[in-house]
């Protein structure tokens, strides 16, 4: 587990730490005594000197203490900013690594597990503090009393003991409060993440007070499992308070007795007296207030993150593919066992150079294939080769370098354009940059935003959805890959811009595979891929004509207004039921 | 001021402070009380009457405490409640375009109001603390007014000490808050692109361009920790000082007859209370950051509201747009649209056709010009946002229509079929329901059509869908909200067709109106559609 493991590189620090905290637990191991002494040997027998003597004994013991807690506070933030890095650091990759195949984190997925990290190293450091403070100190008072009042130690620790376990009984209940209250946090932030990112929505369908309705919903339901919390909080207080009292009390009925008989002095009563009062009850009442609420929200925060940031599985393979070709040998591809296939024994074979679109009709699958070229996704039956060697053993640095996909949620991030543009093409220059600008028709876009240093802020402010896609396919174009998926990639340019967009990708070397948005696209390939569910039909444009009915369907309804619109009647397009409801093979 | 709104809004911090009354006074009492229960002892005397007092004090401060942590609670969570209801009015009131990113709203809903709303509970323990510290004094002076001279000596000390600490740590804290905003701004822009980077394989690399910050925020937590550690040490410092002062003053009291052996450990224990307030370090930063909290929500609370008249009537279903000017979009835009015109806004990208969407939908104020709109507009996007818990609820979001409209105008969005395939039919939690770029439009075209508006305005709202779909929609609308005036935003010759009349937009302006089939003849206008 990462937060262990962080802490155990972390263990230098924490020994160092620790070390100090001995330093720290003097005053509570001597304090009692030394008060004790100074007014027996001193004050009480008329040597006010003496007295002040051990008095500053008790000081300087003090003093020390003062100075082991300030190392420790110093080593704090060298233990726990580490920890804090090294907990962002994993939360940030594990979720980069989770690819696109997991339900992706929103804006408030982010904002909670960014509150997860904090809480960790909050606590983390109560309970260096706190937790470590506690045991110093009780130890330390625990054997001073002892040795000052041997005789009755029983009587000290036997209390102190019940409430503890007592309180180990509240523990369950405690830690299941708080887990209420942390989903509830979470939901909250949930349904405001959604609000806030729909915002456009919500006010353009007057929605505003149902928005509100539904924060509120779930803040009142928060408030409510806090003041539950409390409640709990409230009954652990009593029963550790009771637990500190209880030793003093019995001590004070026994003490007259003792003192009576002569087995115990003034100075040990009164030394017995400010080790309970001093450090014992003030040590158990910190465990009730802070300690044991920093532990639970440690532990819950911890497991939260485990569940946000799964253990990241990284790709292998060290094949060396031959040449670029694609090949698909019968490849099967259903999201699970049971479900529909998407994709059903696909036989497809792409020489280098080839220029292929896939058609058909909205969420069949054609993303699906794209995962499967890439090696992104993994065949349930059939084999999907790479320049001749199975996509999922090509080396992975390889086959990131030499595939490139580009989907159509643009990935533009807070820097410069050239930053932006040279992300698989680090080495690119800017000549090159440029001139794959200019390909893909971005030149005007580049030059408006102030050229190739301007920067970019985040969610691509101020850029259009078509202006982005523009961005990303410069980006591949600059790139080295042999193998391009354009998978809607430029579903928000209009089409000219998008004609552009292809033709640029059509003249440069290398195989392009159009997930189609228009049908445009399937005019400008060599190859067309028609999948609507059942058995995909492969051709080019004129056989699909003849073969597929549904390509004709689609073909028909858009070329309309291209064949002469006068000699239509206006309401009546030529569209004929698709012989395939695309529904049913979802 | 928003912590003072806090405080002012709820007054039950009075009874938090009501409650700690007895409490405090208790533990301000407990010392003495211990001191005569040891010099009880020590005279070797058992007096029922001083146990049943110390025992008496010390369930009233246990109890006392216990009723305050509930209260604490309950007035925090109230504070927060108000505070995130005011925000979320607030940024809804704000509207489109968001002023304040999604995330960060969230972490200022979340976090910024929980810190806040607790400034009550904040001060009222503050208070407590002051209290106590006086009571102690008091005390102090009533067993031996050199006791307290001597204890009053470290208070300047004390004041000192705390000034130098709220100086120190307000840079870092702000730091630290900023620094923590920019981690998670630009993470969610990676989460945006996770396909890209998931196909070039690039997480690694990925990760630490969103991690670049991270050193600066590592800083600030190094630095607020560096500042506790002086401000602990120099209380450290201070209180075994005063506590060595105070005690000898004690034991010369001893050894002159006027204090007990048990009035020396009375002396400590309430030089211990005195010196509370002092070693209050984290209530400090604990204000601390409820007034930087403070600040970020009062940032919000200031952002003035947009004007917020809907646009001016006119006949049901009509439009009228005269000189309507957008910066950046629209140009001086005159269009009248009848009353059940079917109208296609055509284009480049970039030439303003979301822009007008956006102005007779009402989501954007024209900085000059008039816009006159005839009744309800049911307004869908190309990628709309779901809001709402269930299926259903995001669809009939803002109305209470029957559930049987609900599913008349999922039908109508052919969708219909997709949802009752869910596990839970139009109960589905919008978190178990994940949706394909073409599902979420049609979602978001029934959210249009079960308004029953007399204007639809579709702003590129079919553009993921396959043409086939698009036009079995487009029928399907047409029987089921007949006769209603749409004006659809598309790229699509085949949509542009099928309208009564085009509107071609051009760098903002309008170029033409007219139909489909005599603009054709333009050769820039059938490069619109590529």
């Amino acid at each position: 587990m990462t937060y262990l493991r962080a802490l155990r590189d972390q263990r230098r620090g924490i020994v160092v730490l620790l070390g100090w905290s001995v330093l720290e637990g003097v005053p509570a191991l001597l304090s009692g005594r030394l008060v004790g002494l100074a007014v027996d040997r001193g004050f009480a027998a008329g040597r006010p000197w003496v007295g002040v003597g051990w008095l500053l004994v008790f000081a300087a013991v003090a003093v020390l203490g003062g100075f082991g807690l300030r190392q420790v506070f110093r080593r704090l933030g060298a233990v726990v900013e580490p920890l804090r890095d090294a907990l962002v650091r994993q939360v940030v990759r594990g979720v980069l690594h989770a690819g696109s195949q997991t339900r992706q984190p929103d804006a408030s997925a982010v904002a909670r597990i960014t509150r997860h990290v904090e809480v960790v190293r909050d606590a983390t450091a109560g309970v260096l503090v706190q937790a470590r403070a506690l045991l110093v100190t009780t130890a330390a008072a625990l054997i001073g009393l002892a040795a000052t009042v041997s005789s009755l130690a029983w009587l000290v620790t036997l209390p102190v003991v019940a409430a503890l376990v007592l309180f180990g009984l509240l523990l369950p209940s405690l830690a299941r409060g708080q887990r209420r209250l942390v989903m509830a946090d979470e939901q909250a932030a949930s349904v405001a993440g959604t609000v806030f990112l729909g915002v456009r929505d919500v006010t353009a369908v007057d929605g505003a007070e149902h928005a509100l309705r539904d924060v509120m919903t779930q803040v009142d339901r928060q408030a409510s499992a806090t003041v539950r919390l409390a409640f709990a909080t409230a009954l652990r207080g009593i029963v550790i308070a009771l637990g500190g009292f209880v030793p003093l009390v019995l001590l004070l009925l026994m003490a007259p007795g003792m003192v009576r008989a002569g087995t115990l002095t003034v100075g040990e009563v009164l030394g017995a007296v400010v080790y309970l009062s001093t450090s014992v009850q003030p040590a158990l009442r910190r465990l009730a207030d802070t300690t044991s609420t920093i532990v639970l929200r440690l532990v819950v925060a911890l497991r939260r993150l485990a569940e946000a940031a799964p253990p990241i599985d990284p790709p292998t393979g060290d094949a060396v593919p031959e040449g670029f070709e694609v090949e698909l040998d019968h490849v099967t591809f259903g999201w699970s066992p049971t479900a529909e296939p998407v994709v059903r024994s696909l036989d497809l074979v792409l020489p280098e150079g080839s220029h292929l679109a896939v058609v058909g009709p909205s969420g069949i699958g054609k993303s699906t294939l794209a995962g499967l070229i890439t090696g992104l996704v993994e065949p349930q039956a059939g084999h999907v080769r790479f320049g001749h060697v199975p996509i999922r053993s090509v080396a992975p640095e390889l086959r990131h370098q030499r595939i490139a996909l580009v989907p159509q949620e643009t990935y533009l991030f807070t820097g410069t354009i050239r930053e932006n543009l040279a992300l698989l093409a680090p080495t690119a220059s800017d000549t090159a940059l440029l001139a794959a600008a200019a390909a893909v028709g971005a030149t005007d876009l580049i030059t408006r935003l102030g050229g190739l240093s301007a920067t970019l802020g985040h969610s691509a402010a101020g850029l259009s959805a078509g202006e982005a896609q523009l961005l990303s396919a410069a980006r591949v174009y600059a790139s080295t890959a042999d193998v391009v998926i354009l998978d809607e990639a430029t579903s928000a340019l209009d089409p000219a811009a998008e004609a552009l967009v292809e033709q640029a990708f059509a003249t440069r070397n290398g195989t392009l595979i159009v997930i189609a948005h228009r049908l445009s696209s399937a005019l400008r390939a060599d190859q067309v891929l028609v999948m609507d569910g059942g058995p995909p039909l492969l051709g080019n444009h004129q056989d699909l004509l003849t073969t597929s009915p549904l390509y004709r369907d689609l073909m028909a309804a858009w070329h309309e207004p291209h064949n002469g619109t006068a000699t239509q009647p206006p309401r009546q397009p030529a569209l004929t039921a698709p012989t395939s409801d695309p529904e049913q093979h979802r | 001021m928003v912590l003072s709104g806090v405080i002012r809004r709820d007054l039950r911090w009075l009874l938090l402070a009501l409650n700690a009354l007895p409490a405090t006074a208790a533990g301000l009492l407990l010392p003495t009380a211990l001191a005569s229960a040891v010099d009880m002892a020590l005279a070797g005397r058992l007096d029922a009457g001083t146990v049943w007092w110390l025992v008496g004090l010390a369930g009233v401060e246990v109890l006392g405490d216990a009723i305050g942590v509930v209260l604490a609670a309950a007035i925090t969570a109230r504070g927060a409640a108000w505070l995130r209801h005011r925000l979320t009015a607030h940024l809804l009131a704000l509207g489109h375009p968001a002023r304040f990113e999604a995330g960060d709203a969230v972490s200022r809903l979340t976090g910024d109001s929980a810190i806040a709303g607790g400034v009550a509970v904040l001060a009222v323990n503050l208070g407590i603390s002051v209290v106590t510290a006086a009571g102690a004094i008091t005390a102090l002076a009533l067993l031996d007014w050199r006791l307290a001279v001597v204890f009053l000596l470290s208070v300047p000390l004390a004041a000192l000490l705390v000034r130098s600490h709220l100086r120190l740590t307000a840079a870092d804290v702000a730091t630290y808050q900023e620094v923590s905003g920019e981690l998670s701004a630009r993470l969610v822009d990676a989460v945006g692109g996770l396909r890209t980077i998931a196909a070039s394989g690039r997480a690694d690399q990925e990760a630490e361009r969103v991690l670049r910050p991270l050193p600066r925020l590592t800083a600030a937590g190094v630095g607020m920790w560096r500042t506790q550690a002086r401000m602990i040490w120099r209380a450290g410092l201070l209180l075994p000082l005063v506590e060595l002062a105070v005690l000898t003053a004690a034991g010369f009291g001893v050894v002159a007859g006027r204090l007990s052996v048990g009035d020396v450990l009375a002396t400590l224990g309430y030089v211990a209370l005195g010196m509370t307030v002092v070693g209050q370090t984290a209530l400090l930063t604990a204000l601390q950051r409820a007034r930087a909290s403070g600040r970020r929500l009062q940032e919000v609370l200031e952002t003035p509201l947009p004007r917020s008249e809907p646009p001016a009537s006119t006949t049901t279903g009509e439009i009228v747009l005269t000189g309507v000017t957008v910066p950046d979009a629209l140009h001086d835009v005159d269009l009248t649209v009848a009353a059940g015109t079917f109208v296609a806004v055509v284009g480049r990208s970039g030439s303003g056709k979301s822009a007008l969407a956006s102005v007779i939908g009402g989501l954007t104020r024209p900085s000059s010009g008039d816009v006159r709109r005839g009744g309800s507009v049911g307004y869908a996007f190309e990628r709309p946002a779901l809001v709402g818990t269930t299926v259903a609820d995001a669809v009939r979001y803002g109305t209470e229509p029957h559930r049987t409209d609900v599913e008349a105008a999922c039908r109508a969005a052919q969708v219909h079929d997709v949802v009752v395939r869910l596990p839970q039919g139009y109960d589905t939690p919008m978190a178990a329901a994940p949706m394909s770029g073409g599902e979420a439009q049609r979602l978001g075209l029934a959210r249009a059509f079960v308004r029953d508006p007399a204007i639809l305005v579709l702003d590129d709202a079919t553009a993921s869908l396959d043409m086939v779909t698009e036009s079995t929609v487009e029928r399907a609308v047409e029987s089921a909200l007949p006769g209603r005036t749409r004006v659809v935003v598309t790229h699509r010759a085949a949509t542009a067709r099928r309208a009564d009349v085009v509107v071609w937009l051009d760098d903002g302006r309008v170029r033409a109106v007219g139909p489909h089939s005599d603009l054709w003849h333009d050769d820039d206008y059938r490069a619109v559609f590529g």
